[in-house]
Protein backbone atom coordinates (compact mmCIF):
# COMPACT_ATOMS: atom_id res chain seq x y z
CA UNK A 1 0.00 0.00 0.00
CA UNK A 2 0.97 3.41 -0.32
CA UNK A 3 4.17 5.18 -1.65
CA UNK A 4 7.80 4.10 -2.02
CA UNK A 5 10.32 5.01 0.82
CA UNK A 6 13.50 6.12 -0.64
CA UNK A 7 16.03 6.86 1.86
CA UNK A 8 19.22 9.22 1.12
CA UNK A 9 22.46 8.27 2.48
CA UNK A 10 26.23 8.24 1.92
CA UNK A 11 28.25 7.32 5.33
CA UNK A 12 30.43 10.14 4.79
CA UNK A 13 29.43 14.16 5.33
CA UNK A 14 29.21 16.89 3.04
CA UNK A 15 29.15 14.94 0.10
CA UNK A 16 25.48 16.58 -0.98
CA UNK A 17 23.05 14.60 0.35
CA UNK A 18 20.66 17.16 1.61
CA UNK A 19 21.09 18.48 -1.78
CA UNK A 20 20.26 15.43 -3.65
CA UNK A 21 17.28 15.36 -1.41
CA UNK A 22 16.16 18.62 -2.16
CA UNK A 23 16.63 18.63 -6.17
CA UNK A 24 15.42 14.77 -6.51
CA UNK A 25 12.12 16.48 -4.15
CA UNK A 26 11.65 18.74 -7.00
CA UNK A 27 12.08 17.01 -10.09
CA UNK A 28 9.82 14.02 -8.95
CA UNK A 29 6.86 16.74 -7.67
CA UNK A 30 7.78 18.18 -11.46
CA UNK A 31 7.21 14.60 -13.29
CA UNK A 32 3.89 15.01 -11.16
CA UNK A 33 3.77 12.74 -8.02
CA UNK A 34 2.93 13.32 -4.68
CA UNK A 35 6.20 13.77 -2.81
CA UNK A 36 7.24 14.24 1.22
CA UNK A 37 11.05 15.15 1.79
CA UNK A 38 11.58 14.18 5.78
CA UNK A 39 14.95 15.61 7.05
CA UNK A 40 15.82 13.22 9.88
CA UNK A 41 19.11 14.72 10.66
CA UNK A 42 17.69 15.55 13.76
CA UNK A 43 19.86 18.15 15.83
CA UNK A 44 21.44 19.41 12.20
CA UNK A 45 18.61 20.70 10.40
CA UNK A 46 19.50 22.00 6.82
CA UNK A 47 17.01 20.51 4.06
CA UNK A 48 14.91 23.54 5.26
CA UNK A 49 16.98 25.71 4.41
CA UNK A 50 18.39 24.10 1.14
CA UNK A 51 14.48 24.32 0.13
CA UNK A 52 13.85 27.73 1.69
CA UNK A 53 11.50 27.06 4.05
CA UNK A 54 13.20 27.99 7.13
CA UNK A 55 10.96 30.83 8.44
CA UNK A 56 7.89 29.08 7.99
CA UNK A 57 8.38 25.37 10.52
CA UNK A 58 6.33 25.20 13.58
CA UNK A 59 6.31 21.56 14.16
CA UNK A 60 8.89 19.14 13.41
CA UNK A 61 9.49 15.27 13.06
CA UNK A 62 9.89 15.07 17.09
CA UNK A 63 6.47 17.10 17.56
CA UNK A 64 4.52 14.48 15.39
CA UNK A 65 6.26 11.54 16.81
CA UNK A 66 6.10 12.62 20.16
CA UNK A 67 2.12 13.26 19.07
CA UNK A 68 1.94 17.18 20.09
CA UNK A 69 0.81 18.02 16.33
CA UNK A 70 -0.97 15.93 13.86
CA UNK A 71 0.83 15.17 10.42
CA UNK A 72 -1.19 18.26 8.21
CA UNK A 73 0.12 20.40 10.50
CA UNK A 74 3.86 19.34 10.47
CA UNK A 75 3.84 19.13 6.75
CA UNK A 76 5.20 22.02 5.07
CA UNK A 77 4.32 22.89 1.37
CA UNK A 78 7.01 23.97 -0.67
CA UNK A 79 6.81 27.60 -2.46
CA UNK A 80 6.76 26.57 -5.98
CA UNK A 81 5.65 22.93 -6.37
CA UNK A 82 1.98 21.96 -4.57
CA UNK A 83 2.49 18.29 -4.09
CA UNK A 84 5.60 18.81 -2.61
CA UNK A 85 5.84 19.27 0.85
CA UNK A 86 8.89 18.75 3.94
CA UNK A 87 8.61 17.40 7.21
CA UNK A 88 11.35 18.98 8.88
CA UNK A 89 14.12 17.45 11.62
CA UNK A 90 14.28 19.18 14.88
CA UNK A 91 16.77 21.37 15.97
CA UNK A 92 17.10 21.57 19.62
CA UNK A 93 17.10 17.81 19.95
CA UNK A 94 19.34 15.01 19.25
CA UNK A 95 18.79 12.09 17.40
CA UNK A 96 17.70 9.74 20.46
CA UNK A 97 14.76 11.84 20.38
CA UNK A 98 13.31 9.09 17.88
CA UNK A 99 13.67 5.63 17.37
CA UNK A 100 13.81 3.31 14.27
CA UNK A 101 10.33 1.99 15.61
CA UNK A 102 8.68 5.49 15.34
CA UNK A 103 10.01 6.21 11.89
CA UNK A 104 8.35 3.12 10.78
CA UNK A 105 5.37 4.07 12.33
CA UNK A 106 5.57 7.37 10.85
CA UNK A 107 6.16 6.27 7.22
CA UNK A 108 3.08 4.01 7.70
CA UNK A 109 1.16 7.16 7.74
CA UNK A 110 3.24 9.14 5.16
CA UNK A 111 2.79 6.44 2.79
CA UNK A 112 -0.80 7.09 2.72
CA UNK A 113 -0.73 10.69 2.06
CA UNK A 114 1.90 10.50 -1.36
CA UNK A 115 3.47 8.81 -3.96
CA UNK A 116 7.50 9.01 -2.53
CA UNK A 117 8.32 9.40 0.65
CA UNK A 118 12.44 10.84 0.18
CA UNK A 119 14.40 10.43 3.34
CA UNK A 120 17.45 12.22 4.13
CA UNK A 121 19.82 10.79 6.14
CA UNK A 122 22.48 12.32 8.14
CA UNK A 123 26.26 11.05 8.13
CA UNK A 124 27.46 8.07 9.91
CA UNK A 125 26.07 4.60 10.77
CA UNK A 126 24.94 5.42 14.19
CA UNK A 127 21.32 6.24 15.45
CA UNK A 128 20.46 8.94 12.94
CA UNK A 129 21.22 6.52 10.15
CA UNK A 130 19.27 3.87 11.54
CA UNK A 131 16.33 5.80 11.68
CA UNK A 132 16.33 7.23 8.27
CA UNK A 133 17.27 3.35 6.83
CA UNK A 134 15.00 1.19 9.39
CA UNK A 135 11.26 2.61 7.17
CA UNK A 136 13.27 2.47 3.64
CA UNK A 137 13.17 -0.17 1.23
CA UNK A 138 14.62 1.68 -1.32
CA UNK A 139 17.97 3.65 -1.41
CA UNK A 140 19.86 5.91 -3.04
CA UNK A 141 23.92 6.44 -1.97
CA UNK A 142 25.72 9.20 -2.64
CA UNK A 143 29.11 9.92 -3.30
CA UNK A 144 31.81 12.26 -4.59
CA UNK A 145 34.89 11.23 -6.34
CA UNK A 146 37.10 11.57 -3.29
CA UNK A 147 38.28 7.78 -2.09
CA UNK A 148 36.94 8.42 1.07
CA UNK A 149 33.82 8.99 0.21
CA UNK A 150 33.70 6.14 -1.82
CA UNK A 151 34.86 3.67 0.64
CA UNK A 152 32.17 4.91 3.08
CA UNK A 153 29.41 4.32 0.41
CA UNK A 154 31.05 0.83 0.18
CA UNK A 155 30.66 0.30 4.07
CA UNK A 156 26.61 1.30 3.82
CA UNK A 157 25.84 -0.36 0.90
CA UNK A 158 27.66 -3.72 2.76
CA UNK A 159 25.94 -2.83 5.78
CA UNK A 160 22.30 -2.37 3.58
CA UNK A 161 23.49 -5.85 1.68
CA UNK A 162 23.27 -7.45 4.73
CA UNK A 163 20.48 -6.34 5.88
CA UNK A 164 19.08 -7.85 2.78
CA UNK A 165 18.71 -5.00 0.69
CA UNK A 166 19.05 -4.93 -2.90
CA UNK A 167 17.12 -1.79 -4.08
CA UNK A 168 20.52 0.50 -4.11
CA UNK A 169 21.30 2.93 -6.92
CA UNK A 170 24.42 5.45 -6.79
CA UNK A 171 24.54 9.17 -7.08
CA UNK A 172 28.18 10.67 -8.26
CA UNK A 173 28.47 14.25 -7.04
CA UNK A 174 30.55 16.89 -7.89
CA UNK A 175 32.45 15.42 -10.94
CA UNK A 176 34.68 17.55 -12.37
CA UNK A 177 35.32 16.20 -16.01
CA UNK A 178 38.29 17.97 -16.61
CA UNK A 179 40.29 16.29 -13.51
CA UNK A 180 38.97 12.63 -14.56
CA UNK A 181 39.80 13.94 -18.08
CA UNK A 182 43.83 14.49 -16.70
CA UNK A 183 43.55 10.95 -14.49
CA UNK A 184 43.75 13.38 -11.64
CA UNK A 185 40.55 12.01 -10.23
CA UNK A 186 38.35 8.77 -10.42
CA UNK A 187 36.30 8.41 -13.06
CA UNK A 188 32.68 7.72 -12.77
CA UNK A 189 32.95 4.03 -14.44
CA UNK A 190 35.66 3.30 -11.77
CA UNK A 191 33.51 4.26 -9.25
CA UNK A 192 30.75 2.46 -10.52
CA UNK A 193 33.33 -0.39 -11.22
CA UNK A 194 34.24 -0.19 -7.31
CA UNK A 195 31.23 -0.20 -5.67
CA UNK A 196 29.37 -2.26 -8.10
CA UNK A 197 25.54 -0.85 -7.68
CA UNK A 198 23.55 0.73 -10.21
CA UNK A 199 24.15 4.30 -11.41
CA UNK A 200 21.48 6.54 -11.02
CA UNK A 201 23.00 9.40 -12.02
CA UNK A 202 26.36 12.10 -11.94
CA UNK A 203 26.13 15.71 -11.07
CA UNK A 204 29.05 17.68 -12.38
CA UNK A 205 30.62 20.12 -9.98
CA UNK A 206 28.83 23.61 -9.90
CA UNK A 207 29.13 26.91 -8.21
CA UNK A 208 25.34 27.52 -8.80
CA UNK A 209 24.36 24.70 -6.74
CA UNK A 210 26.48 26.49 -3.70
CA UNK A 211 24.83 29.69 -4.69
CA UNK A 212 21.18 27.95 -4.81
CA UNK A 213 21.56 26.12 -1.94
CA UNK A 214 22.33 29.21 -0.10
CA UNK A 215 19.24 30.98 -1.69
CA UNK A 216 16.97 28.65 -0.97
CA UNK A 217 16.32 27.97 -4.53
CA UNK A 218 17.23 24.21 -5.67
CA UNK A 219 18.96 23.94 -8.53
CA UNK A 220 16.30 21.98 -10.21
CA UNK A 221 14.26 25.00 -10.65
CA UNK A 222 17.14 25.91 -13.31
CA UNK A 223 16.02 22.88 -15.81
CA UNK A 224 18.55 24.99 -18.15
CA UNK A 225 21.82 24.62 -15.96
CA UNK A 226 23.86 20.90 -16.80
CA UNK A 227 23.17 20.25 -12.77
CA UNK A 228 19.61 20.79 -12.73
CA UNK A 229 18.93 18.83 -15.92
CA UNK A 230 20.73 15.92 -14.30
CA UNK A 231 18.22 15.72 -11.22
CA UNK A 232 15.12 15.60 -13.61
CA UNK A 233 17.03 12.48 -15.77
CA UNK A 234 17.43 11.24 -12.34
CA UNK A 235 14.46 11.38 -11.81
CA UNK A 236 12.82 9.73 -14.47
CA UNK A 237 15.26 6.95 -14.20
CA UNK A 238 13.07 6.58 -10.88
CA UNK A 239 10.28 6.57 -11.82
CA UNK A 240 11.03 3.67 -14.54
CA UNK A 241 12.01 5.43 -17.74
CA UNK A 242 14.88 4.49 -19.60
CA UNK A 243 17.50 7.65 -19.64
CA UNK A 244 20.64 7.25 -21.12
CA UNK A 245 23.32 8.95 -18.75
CA UNK A 246 25.58 10.97 -20.82
CA UNK A 247 29.32 10.68 -20.54
CA UNK A 248 30.84 13.83 -18.18
CA UNK A 249 32.95 14.89 -20.65
CA UNK A 250 29.82 14.93 -23.09
CA UNK A 251 28.71 18.04 -21.13
CA UNK A 252 31.67 20.09 -22.11
CA UNK A 253 30.86 22.76 -24.02
CA UNK A 254 30.44 21.85 -27.89
CA UNK A 255 29.60 24.35 -30.73
CA UNK A 256 26.42 22.79 -30.85
CA UNK A 257 25.18 22.46 -27.09
CA UNK A 258 23.02 25.23 -26.79
CA UNK A 259 21.01 23.86 -29.61
CA UNK A 260 20.56 20.85 -27.80
CA UNK A 261 20.01 22.21 -25.02
CA UNK A 262 17.19 24.05 -26.79
CA UNK A 263 15.55 21.09 -28.05
CA UNK A 264 15.50 18.61 -24.17
CA UNK B 1 59.59 -24.47 25.44
CA UNK B 2 57.21 -22.70 27.96
CA UNK B 3 56.53 -24.21 30.93
CA UNK B 4 53.39 -23.71 31.57
CA UNK B 5 51.39 -23.49 27.98
CA UNK B 6 52.43 -23.39 24.74
CA UNK B 7 49.99 -22.49 21.79
CA UNK B 8 51.07 -23.52 18.46
CA UNK B 9 48.80 -22.68 14.92
CA UNK B 10 48.08 -25.23 12.24
CA UNK B 11 46.46 -24.83 9.15
CA UNK B 12 43.42 -27.09 11.08
CA UNK B 13 43.42 -25.46 14.49
CA UNK B 14 45.14 -24.83 17.24
CA UNK B 15 46.92 -26.82 19.73
CA UNK B 16 47.46 -25.67 22.87
CA UNK B 17 49.97 -28.04 25.25
CA UNK B 18 49.76 -27.63 28.72
CA UNK B 19 53.25 -28.04 30.80
CA UNK B 20 53.60 -28.97 33.76
CA UNK B 21 52.94 -25.94 36.27
CA UNK B 22 49.94 -25.90 38.83
CA UNK B 23 46.87 -25.60 37.27
CA UNK B 24 45.78 -22.05 38.68
CA UNK B 25 49.03 -20.82 37.09
CA UNK B 26 48.45 -22.83 33.84
CA UNK B 27 45.20 -20.80 33.58
CA UNK B 28 46.27 -17.70 34.91
CA UNK B 29 48.88 -17.70 31.45
CA UNK B 30 46.40 -19.49 29.00
CA UNK B 31 44.04 -16.18 29.93
CA UNK B 32 47.30 -13.46 29.51
CA UNK B 33 47.85 -15.21 26.31
CA UNK B 34 44.24 -15.24 24.74
CA UNK B 35 43.69 -11.64 25.49
CA UNK B 36 46.93 -10.43 23.67
CA UNK B 37 46.13 -12.85 21.06
CA UNK B 38 42.49 -14.42 21.48
CA UNK B 39 40.98 -11.92 18.10
CA UNK B 40 43.36 -14.13 15.87
CA UNK B 41 41.51 -17.13 17.20
CA UNK B 42 38.17 -16.51 17.59
CA UNK B 43 36.22 -18.98 16.46
CA UNK B 44 38.53 -22.07 16.46
CA UNK B 45 38.82 -25.40 17.12
CA UNK B 46 41.38 -26.39 19.60
CA UNK B 47 43.22 -29.82 20.88
CA UNK B 48 44.64 -29.75 24.08
CA UNK B 49 47.54 -31.79 24.57
CA UNK B 50 47.48 -32.32 28.35
CA UNK B 51 50.24 -34.98 28.01
CA UNK B 52 51.10 -37.43 31.08
CA UNK B 53 49.71 -35.09 33.78
CA UNK B 54 46.46 -35.84 35.70
CA UNK B 55 43.51 -33.28 34.88
CA UNK B 56 40.25 -33.10 36.59
CA UNK B 57 37.38 -32.47 34.92
CA UNK B 58 36.96 -29.27 37.15
CA UNK B 59 40.49 -28.00 35.10
CA UNK B 60 38.81 -29.05 31.99
CA UNK B 61 35.98 -27.41 32.34
CA UNK B 62 37.52 -24.62 33.28
CA UNK B 63 39.84 -23.94 30.17
CA UNK B 64 36.82 -25.05 28.16
CA UNK B 65 35.42 -21.60 29.81
CA UNK B 66 37.83 -20.14 29.32
CA UNK B 67 38.59 -20.34 25.48
CA UNK B 68 34.71 -20.10 25.42
CA UNK B 69 35.16 -16.49 26.44
CA UNK B 70 36.83 -15.90 23.08
CA UNK B 71 34.83 -18.24 20.82
CA UNK B 72 36.99 -20.72 20.80
CA UNK B 73 35.95 -24.64 21.02
CA UNK B 74 37.48 -27.21 22.85
CA UNK B 75 36.85 -30.33 20.78
CA UNK B 76 39.68 -32.89 21.49
CA UNK B 77 41.97 -33.28 24.30
CA UNK B 78 45.39 -35.78 24.42
CA UNK B 79 46.29 -37.30 27.34
CA UNK B 80 48.40 -40.36 27.96
CA UNK B 81 46.67 -40.01 32.05
CA UNK B 82 43.80 -42.40 32.72
CA UNK B 83 41.77 -39.43 35.16
CA UNK B 84 42.68 -37.15 32.38
CA UNK B 85 41.07 -39.64 29.81
CA UNK B 86 37.99 -39.68 32.26
CA UNK B 87 37.65 -35.83 32.71
CA UNK B 88 37.77 -36.09 29.29
CA UNK B 89 34.73 -38.39 28.32
CA UNK B 90 32.68 -36.61 30.99
CA UNK B 91 32.89 -33.58 29.08
CA UNK B 92 31.82 -35.11 25.58
CA UNK B 93 34.93 -34.49 24.38
CA UNK B 94 36.56 -35.93 21.86
CA UNK B 95 39.54 -37.93 22.99
CA UNK B 96 42.94 -39.31 21.88
CA UNK B 97 44.77 -41.20 24.04
CA UNK B 98 48.61 -42.04 22.44
CA UNK B 99 48.06 -45.76 23.33
CA UNK B 100 45.19 -46.01 21.21
CA UNK B 101 45.24 -43.17 18.69
CA UNK B 102 42.11 -43.95 16.67
CA UNK B 103 40.06 -43.39 20.12
CA UNK B 104 36.88 -42.17 19.23
CA UNK B 105 35.26 -43.25 22.58
CA UNK B 106 33.44 -39.85 23.08
CA UNK B 107 30.58 -39.06 20.72
CA UNK B 108 31.99 -35.90 18.51
CA UNK B 109 30.02 -32.84 18.64
CA UNK B 110 29.97 -32.89 14.94
CA UNK B 111 32.31 -34.99 12.20
CA UNK B 112 35.26 -33.10 11.96
CA UNK B 113 38.85 -33.32 10.23
CA UNK B 114 40.65 -31.52 12.80
CA UNK B 115 44.47 -31.56 14.01
CA UNK B 116 44.04 -34.58 16.72
CA UNK B 117 45.24 -37.26 14.85
CA UNK B 118 46.77 -35.82 11.75
CA UNK B 119 45.14 -38.44 9.81
CA UNK B 120 46.34 -38.14 6.14
CA UNK B 121 44.10 -37.00 3.71
CA UNK B 122 41.41 -35.94 6.03
CA UNK B 123 41.41 -32.78 4.38
CA UNK B 124 41.54 -29.38 6.13
CA UNK B 125 38.49 -27.09 7.02
CA UNK B 126 37.77 -24.42 4.96
CA UNK B 127 35.37 -21.81 4.18
CA UNK B 128 33.78 -20.77 0.38
CA UNK B 129 32.47 -17.47 0.32
CA UNK B 130 30.77 -16.67 -2.29
CA UNK B 131 30.25 -12.73 -2.44
CA UNK B 132 31.83 -9.81 -2.60
CA UNK B 133 33.09 -8.25 0.49
CA UNK B 134 33.08 -4.99 0.68
CA UNK B 135 34.53 -1.72 3.38
CA UNK B 136 34.23 -2.65 7.06
CA UNK B 137 33.26 -6.38 6.21
CA UNK B 138 35.81 -9.18 8.03
CA UNK B 139 35.57 -12.61 6.87
CA UNK B 140 37.67 -14.86 9.92
CA UNK B 141 37.95 -18.82 9.86
CA UNK B 142 40.83 -20.51 11.57
CA UNK B 143 40.99 -22.78 8.35
CA UNK B 144 41.25 -21.93 4.57
CA UNK B 145 39.20 -19.20 2.98
CA UNK B 146 38.17 -19.10 -0.54
CA UNK B 147 36.37 -16.06 -1.73
CA UNK B 148 34.61 -15.90 -5.09
CA UNK B 149 34.27 -12.58 -5.70
CA UNK B 150 36.07 -8.75 -5.04
CA UNK B 151 37.69 -7.86 -1.70
CA UNK B 152 37.12 -4.12 -1.76
CA UNK B 153 39.58 -1.89 -0.10
CA UNK B 154 38.88 -1.51 3.73
CA UNK B 155 37.90 -5.19 3.76
CA UNK B 156 39.32 -7.71 5.90
CA UNK B 157 40.27 -11.66 5.71
CA UNK B 158 41.64 -13.42 8.43
CA UNK B 159 42.59 -17.41 8.00
CA UNK B 160 44.37 -19.79 9.90
CA UNK B 161 45.38 -21.13 6.74
CA UNK B 162 44.81 -19.98 3.10
CA UNK B 163 43.36 -17.42 1.43
CA UNK B 164 42.47 -17.76 -1.82
CA UNK B 165 40.59 -15.12 -3.75
CA UNK B 166 39.25 -15.61 -7.35
CA UNK B 167 38.46 -12.11 -7.79
CA UNK B 168 40.25 -9.07 -7.13
CA UNK B 169 41.65 -8.43 -3.49
CA UNK B 170 42.14 -5.28 -2.47
CA UNK B 171 41.54 -5.05 0.92
CA UNK B 172 43.56 -6.64 3.76
CA UNK B 173 44.21 -10.29 3.96
CA UNK B 174 45.95 -12.47 6.59
CA UNK B 175 46.96 -15.98 5.99
CA UNK B 176 48.41 -18.14 8.53
CA UNK B 177 47.16 -15.99 10.97
CA UNK B 178 48.07 -18.45 14.33
CA UNK B 179 51.25 -18.18 13.28
CA UNK B 180 51.82 -20.44 10.39
CA UNK B 181 54.30 -18.62 7.92
CA UNK B 182 53.84 -21.66 5.19
CA UNK B 183 50.17 -20.16 4.33
CA UNK B 184 50.01 -18.30 0.83
CA UNK B 185 47.62 -16.37 -0.02
CA UNK B 186 46.54 -15.87 -4.03
CA UNK B 187 44.06 -13.49 -5.99
CA UNK B 188 43.44 -12.86 -9.73
CA UNK B 189 44.44 -9.55 -8.91
CA UNK B 190 46.63 -9.25 -6.16
CA UNK B 191 46.61 -5.20 -4.90
CA UNK B 192 46.07 -5.46 -1.17
CA UNK B 193 46.31 -2.86 1.08
CA UNK B 194 48.41 -5.03 3.63
CA UNK B 195 49.43 -8.46 3.47
CA UNK B 196 49.96 -10.64 6.10
CA UNK B 197 51.65 -14.26 6.00
CA UNK B 198 52.28 -15.41 9.73
CA UNK B 199 53.79 -12.83 11.88
CA UNK B 200 55.43 -11.08 8.22
CA UNK B 201 53.66 -7.89 7.31
CA UNK B 202 53.73 -6.28 3.93
CA UNK B 203 52.75 -3.19 2.07
CA UNK B 204 52.66 -2.47 -1.25
CA UNK B 205 55.36 0.07 -2.32
CA UNK B 206 54.56 3.32 -2.42
CA UNK B 207 53.24 5.39 -5.49
CA UNK B 208 51.41 3.50 -8.33
CA UNK B 209 52.24 -0.08 -8.76
CA UNK B 210 51.29 -1.06 -12.14
CA UNK B 211 48.84 -3.66 -12.06
CA UNK B 212 49.87 -7.06 -13.36
CA UNK B 213 47.07 -8.56 -16.05
CA UNK B 214 47.52 -12.02 -14.36
CA UNK B 215 46.67 -13.34 -11.09
CA UNK B 216 49.30 -13.48 -8.40
CA UNK B 217 50.46 -15.56 -5.32
CA UNK B 218 52.16 -14.38 -2.21
CA UNK B 219 54.16 -17.01 0.08
CA UNK B 220 57.03 -16.11 2.64
CA UNK B 221 60.63 -16.92 1.84
CA UNK B 222 63.57 -16.11 3.70
CA UNK B 223 61.24 -13.96 6.67
CA UNK B 224 60.22 -12.30 3.62
CA UNK B 225 56.98 -11.95 1.74
CA UNK B 226 57.22 -12.68 -2.04
CA UNK B 227 54.88 -12.47 -4.76
CA UNK B 228 54.80 -14.67 -8.18
CA UNK B 229 53.08 -15.26 -11.27
CA UNK B 230 50.32 -17.44 -10.01
CA UNK B 231 50.13 -20.12 -13.02
CA UNK B 232 51.40 -23.40 -11.50
CA UNK B 233 51.70 -24.78 -8.17
CA UNK B 234 52.77 -22.51 -5.52
CA UNK B 235 56.02 -23.42 -4.03
CA UNK B 236 55.00 -25.79 -0.45
CA UNK B 237 51.65 -26.90 -1.53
Amino acid sequence: MGARVITITSGKGGVGKTTTTANLGVALARQGKRVIIVDSDIGLRNLDVVMGLQNRIVYDIVDLVEGRCRLRQALIRDRVMPELYLLPAAQSRDKTAISPTDMLRLCDQLRAECDIVLIDSPAGIERGFRNAVAPAEEFILVTTPDQTAVQDVDRVVGILEAEGHRALRLVINRVRPALVKRNESLSPQEIVEMLAIELLGIVPEAEEIIVSNGRGTPIAYNEQSPAGRAYHQMARRLLGEAVPIPPVEAQKRSPWAWLRRRSS
Amino acid sequence: MNKMVAIRGTREGLTIALGSSAMPEILQELARHLQAQGAFFRGGMVALEVGERPVSADDLAAIQKLLGEYDMTLRTVLAADKASQEAALALGLRLVSPAAPEAEAAPPAAPTALAAGSAPFEGVRGILVRRRIRSGQVVRHTGHIVVIGDVHAGAEIVAGGDIVVWGRLFGTAHAGAAGDENAIVCALELAPLQLRIGHVVARPAEGERQRPQYPEVAYVRDGLIVIDKWDRTPRGV
